[in-house]
């Protein structure tokens, strides 16, 4: 008797781990029915290329909700992550284009981590179906406010300038290095993984500047700690209406992470049609708004065609503009 | 200091899922603690998987309560059966299995549980006030100081290891070595990747501590299946006379101190700091000759400072985010697959995370104190528990773990590779400790290193100029050549002798 309760909790703990083990398994891909008619048969996975938690992962999880809602199946985000999202990709495109495979992917996997890998490994946007544009997330260009850096100009006048990246092939350094290129400031890129170390390295003033996502620089710049310089995006912010973006202070740089969700390539129009209805209603929930003005994500639900084609300008834009500027990305010379 | 937070982490550890998870962690730790062989590294290793489904606060409460019930549970083996569950229980073995056999083993097991539980409280405090201390100033930790404490965090975690240094050296080697595997982040280029997509990514932390501590450590006890047959000594009375108590109060007091600041250096921790407090208990003591013979505070000072250095070895990884010992390197992963990133920001940006892991140690170390003092015996009954039951078991939830991580197949094959590797290295004597850990530091040593380089445009004398980083760097100079003249010094004592 008196080994019992040992025992009975080893049992309990392995029961639950095995169950714990077998829903995530769940979920398979069953059906294999390529026209649509039976649409969606069974769950459908939305792939995430990269970890939990990140803003691509928060966006897949705000979005699987509603939309399972509307289409009466379960929507499971899986984590793939591995090779700035290559991974998953690679694998998506590999499965039946039945629609119960979805993946959200990053413009930047498509267009700037490509100008950085061999051939073989980068992902080619004519490789999938693209089912909706999803939103974009703008860079800032941001200094510790201490340091008195609060214009391009202040930059050109300091001489020489580090300044953090968030890693190789990503916007981050992209947007930065074309500016300091195009302004003629003599910067030294110092890669970080990721935004939150970039922005340490700025608030402790190991760097002069970061370029980071708007979203993961907001907490900060409301502390006043780092000064906003320069947004790379389109038009001013909503929520930073006084800074400028690059382009108004004359340097043509143009760099935003824009996601969209995608599917094996050759999918029927109807399950298209039927996964972007659900994927409109999903946008049009009071929730989801709300979660993109939290993390000041500026929607742009694209149709197929239309994302596409503003993708392929990016992709052929950031191409020409690091080809005529000479600028490696795979590099840190 | 502003107390609001710290108040506020009350309120987040008194949460019942919180006080749940706290209990199912300090039971685990001291489970294991108790089974010689696994130990907290595999298994938080091990159970990493299933913290995914909770908040990360729960799931950092509850394996931090696993690392430091450990320490708990493994003075049971080695007072009674002569078998140190821990590594950091091996100079209890001196004095505990003395008293144990003069009959006392009830009085070993009360105080090094009151030790334990005086040590852990005592730095938790201690962790209250000084690691806000840290990340103040934590900002100023750029590029060259993080080199320089990842080297030294090697080079420590080397040289108290439990074999030979010229082993552990070579353990952490490899580990340096398969920290360079995968797409290099400066440049893009690919290393040893052998054209496998998989491996671009760089080899993922979590299935090498799953495979080498998990499923290595598992192969290899199986080894030992035989050995394990010794009856345990009967426990009778717990509590430990008054006499007892005062005579290892002063003990206790000291190496709750040596075991706090042991703790906070990279690779130190809770071995090096029951083997120091012992070793300066017996330096000080009228008359050494009583230890091993059954001195009480032979066993009270390393107990209470494994205790205090399990709990203040969170202090850099909490606020620096470096881990100072494998264990905490695993709950370093587990973190990061939650999404948070530990640094200097994590006090700001999730207060709720540190005050709640800070505070969920108090209420855990009741727990254990109750455990250890009336539950006692049956904690003792679970060295019964045969090998060829649990093994098996324990091999299937590693394995379904490391696959739920990243919904990975590679991974599982990883693991396997890896538990290979950690069985083979134990064969050969090589722990798998410094191996993870340099791993781990690998990563931050090159990135840092390279990135130094960046910001002083190539000149490695810039090191010396930056004040942090000049002053790590004459420790690390000093840990380096210390042994190195202590050596010299004894070999010519030595010759002089012989002349």
């Amino acid at each position: 008797m008196t080994t019992s309760p040992t025992r009975r909790l080893k049992a309990l703990a392995g029961v639950a781990v095995l169950a714990l083990g077998l829903s995530a398994c769940g979920g398979g891909n069953l059906g294999s029915d390529d026209s649509g008619e039976n649409f969606p048969d069974g769950a459908i996975n939305l792939t995430v290329g990269q970890d939990p938690g990140g803003s691509t992962d928060l966006i897949a999880r705000a979005l699987a909700g509603p939309v399972s809602d509307d289409l009466g199946v379960e929507v499971p985000v899986l984590n793939r992550p591995g090779a700035n999202g290559a991974l998953a990709a690679k694998e998506l495109a590999s499965k039946s284009p039945n629609g119960q495979e979805l993946m959200v992917m990053n413009l930047s996997l498509v267009a700037i981590t490509s100008l950085t890998v061999p051939e073989d490994d980068a992902v080619d946007l004519d490789d999938y179906t693209v089912i909706t544009g999803i939103s974009e997330d703008d860079y800032v260009l941001v200094s510790n406010s201490g340091s008195g850096l609060e214009t391009i100009d202040d930059l050109k006048a300091a001489g020489s300038v580090d300044y953090a990246t968030t890693g190789t092939g990503t916007g981050s350094q992209l947007s930065s290095a074309l500016l300091f290129k195009l302004a003629e400031i003599d910067g030294t890129a110092v890669p970080f993984d990721g935004g939150s170390p970039a922005l340490t390295a700025v608030l402790g003033n190991q760097v002069d500047v970061a370029s980071i996502q708007l979203g993961e620089a907001v907490p900060q710049i409301e502390a006043g700690t780092i000064t906003p310089i320069v947004t790379f995006a389109a038009d001013r912010n909503e929520f930073l209406d006084d800074v400028p973006t690059a382009v108004e202070e004359g340097y043509d740089v143009e760099v935003a992470q824009a996601r969209a969700i995608v599917g094996p390539k050759d999918m029927s129009d109807d399950v298209v049609k039927e996964l972007r209805d659900a994927f409109t209603k999903a946008f049009e929930t009071k929730d989801y708004q709300a979660f993109n003005e939290k993390n000041l994500l500026r929607p742009q639900e694209l149709d197929g065609a239309e994302l596409t084609e503003a993708w392929n300008q990016s992709i052929e834009t950031y191409r020409q503009l690091t080809e005529e500027q000479g600028i490696d990305l795979g590099s840190s010379e | 200091m502003d107390f609001a937070p710290v108040i506020d982490g009350f309120g987040v550890v008194l949460q019942p899922e919180n006080l749940l998870y706290c209990l199912i962690g300090v039971t685990v730790g001291m489970l294991i603690g108790v089974l010689p062989g696994l130990g907290p590294a595999a298994t938080v290793a091990i159970l990493l998987p299933i913290t995914l489904t909770v908040e990360p606060v729960t799931a950092i409460i509850m394996l931090a309560g696993i690392f430091y019930g450990a320490q708990y549970g493994g003075t049971i083996t080695s007072v009674l059966l002569r078998l140190p569950g821990e590594a950091s229980s091996v100079v209890t073995v001196f004095d505990g299995y003395a008293m144990a056999r003069q009959g006392r083993a009830g009085a070993a097991l009360g105080i090094a549980a009151i030790g334990s539980f005086v040590g852990g409280t005592l730095a938790i405090i201690g962790l209250t006030f000084f690691a806000p201390l840290v990340a103040s100033f934590a900002l100023d930790f750029g590029p060259p100081e993080y080199t320089i404490l990842a080297l030294l965090g090697i080079l420590l975690v080397a040289s108290v290891g439990s074999g030979t240094l010229v082993k552990a050296l070579i353990a952490a080697a490899i580990g340096l070595l398969l920290a360079t595997i995968g797409r290099d982040s400066f440049t893009g280029s690919e290393r040893f990747t052998f054209g496998i997509l998989q491996l671009s990514d760089a080899l993922d932390f979590v299935p090498i501590a799953m495979g080498v501590f998990g499923l290595g450590e598992i192969l290899y006890n199986l080894e030992d299946r035989n050995n394990n047959t010794k009856a345990p000594t009967k426990v009778t009375k717990v509590l430990p006379s008054k006499a007892e108590l005062k005579q290892s109060s002063g003990a206790i007091g000291r190496g709750s101190v040596i075991g706090f600041f042991l703790g906070i250096l990279p690779g130190g921790g809770a071995v090096l700091s029951s083997l120091a407090a012992y070793a300066y208990e017996k330096k000080r003591s009228k008359n050494p000759e009583r230890f091993g013979q059954g001195a009480i505070e032979g066993v009270a000072a390393p107990e209470s400072a494994n205790n205090a250095a399990a709990t203040s070895s969170f202090i850099p990884l909490l606020t620096l985010g470096i881990p100072a010992n494998a264990t905490i390197a695993v709950i370093y992963g587990a973190l990061l697959i939650q999404g948070v990133t530990p640094g200097p920001q994590l006090v700001e940006d999730h207060p709720d995370i540190f005050w709640g892991v800070v505070n969920s140690m108090y209420i855990g170390n009741v727990f254990l104190l109750i455990m250890s003092i009336p539950l006692i015996g049956l904690f003792v009954k679970i060295l019964q528990v045969r090998a060829a039951i649990l093994a098996p078991i324990t091999v299937l939830i590693t394995l379904i773990g490391a696959y739920t991580i990243n919904n990975s197949v590679f991974d599982i094959f990883l693991v396997c590779l890896f538990g290979a590797i950690g069985y083979l290295m134990k064969k050969v004597g090589l722990e798998p400790g410094p191996l993870v850990l340099a791993f781990v530091l690998g990563v931050l040593l090159e990135s840092s290193l390279r990135r130094s380089l960046i910001l002083f445009g190539g000149d490695p004398t810039g090191f010396l100029g930056r004040p942090i980083s000049g002053t790590l760097v004459a420790i690390l100079v000093a840990v380096i050549a210390f042994p190195l003249i202590a050596k010299l010094w004894k070999s010519k004592s030595k010759q002089k002798e012989l002349v």
